[in-house]
């Protein structure tokens, strides 16, 4: 019985975690305020 | 004491063995994603390229002619494409501008390109455009889906506006990167002109009233990084013509140009070396860490076991109980 347990409390964990991650994201940032090019730019 | 750890060993085992296929299967689709403000620029080059003299109306060939190409994520339209949508969604405002040897404008071609950040798929809304004609693209365009399969794909060719099968060739090494080599003819095809033309006082209406049209074919190549979707690197053998009317003097047709587009040195070194570095975060999150999770899981499963298995060795004494009081006679 307590095996059974411990292995819910793993599975549990790892379910929170993954769910947790995915719903925090990442940022979404914001718009470059770099120009659309229209000159030849001498390197990357 | 030995039978607590070996409990803790096991909630453990079980915590990343669960770990492993929802980090792969369920966090990584939902976590791989093209960021919404991204910003890159691209310069290709046709050398010994044949371009049109509009003032002469004469082909000739010059030296070099340089494609600089940009793609800005637009964070507002991408926010406000979301609320219909329902999902991640990735707004490139893009520009093709097209340099002729003397540094002038050959053409610019604007776009915007609305896709599913995550799968790359179209996303269809106002604005979606090439140069300010309304577009409703099919396939993908710029960037193949993360875990890029060994199939055609369904390609958006810009100049077209028509999405065509883009065909996959084979696995290749490029630069020490092991990549999927695509190809797609676009045969012969009337295209619209430009909106801009290199030209004062020559606009695309001025030009349709000469009967005058623009035909255009292409072989696109991409060696496509199959982890990331990126390509790192491309070519295009590209030629337009313009046909008939009375703006080529009689000629049946004349080359507007003509040339083997490649992207210059720099920018393959660049791109390789940003391909290099993602591919090896989208290995973290579908190789690295969910095969280490599962090999971890095995071993604190395994440890768990030996010592549940030493606590329970035969002859061994039970744990002492609780003696029960004797009882008391009066």
């Amino acid at each position: 019985m307590r095996a059974l347990i411990a292995a819910t409390a793993g599975l549990v964990l790892a379910f929170a975690l993954v769910l947790t991650i995915t719903a925090l994201g990442s940022p979404t940032g914001t718009t470059s305020p770099k120009p659309l090019l229209t000159t030849v730019p001498a390197h990357p | 004491m030995r039978r607590k750890t070996s409990l803790v060993l096991l909630a453990l085992a079980v915590f990343f063995a669960a770990l492993s296929p929802l980090l792969r299967h369920y966090a990584f689709p939902r976590l791989a994603k093209i960021p919404a403000g991204q910003y890159q620029d691209m310069v290709l080059e046709a050398k010994d390229a044949t371009l049109l003299d509009y003032g002469t109306m004469k082909a000739k060939t010059v030296p070099r002619v340089t494609i600089v190409q940009t793609l800005k994520g637009n964070v507002e339209a991408s926010e406000q494409v979301e609320k219909t949508a329902g999902k991640d969604v990735v707004v490139w405002d893009g520009l093709s501008y097209v340099v002729g040897p003397d540094g002038k404008m050959v053409s610019r071609i604007p776009e915007r390109y609305i896709f599913d950040a995550h799968t790359q798929q179209p996303v269809h809304a106002p604005g979606e455009m090439v140069d300010g004609d309304p577009v409703k693209r099919e396939g993908i365009e710029f960037k193949w889906p993360f875990l890029t399969e060994k199939r055609d794909y369904e390609y958006f060719d810009a100049q077209a506006r028509v999405t065509a099968p883009i065909h996959y060739k084979g696995t290749q090494n490029f630069r020490g990167v092991e990549v999927y080599y695509f190809e797609q003819t676009i045969p012969w095809t009337k295209v619209p002109f430009p909106k801009a033309l290199p030209v004062q006082g020559i606009t695309p209406e001025s030009v349709a009233k000469t009967g005058t049209t623009r035909w255009y074919t292409t072989v696109r190549k991409f060696w496509v990084e199959p982890l990331t979707g990126a390509p790192v690197y491309g070519e295009e053998i590209h030629r337009e013509e313009l046909r008939g009317g009375s703006l080529l003097g009689g000629r049946e047709k004349v080359t507007a140009f003509a040339g083997h587009v490649k992207m210059r040195e720099d920018y393959i070194a660049h791109t390789v070396d940003l391909v290099k570095s993602n591919r090896t975060l989208v290995l973290l999150m579908t190789s690295y860490l969910p095969w280490g999770f599962l090999g971890l899981g095995a071993l604190l499963l395994s440890l768990s076991l030996y010592l549940e298995a030493r606590g329970r060795r035969p002859g061994e004494a039970e744990p002492a109980k609780d003696a029960e009081p004797a009882p008391v006679t009066a």
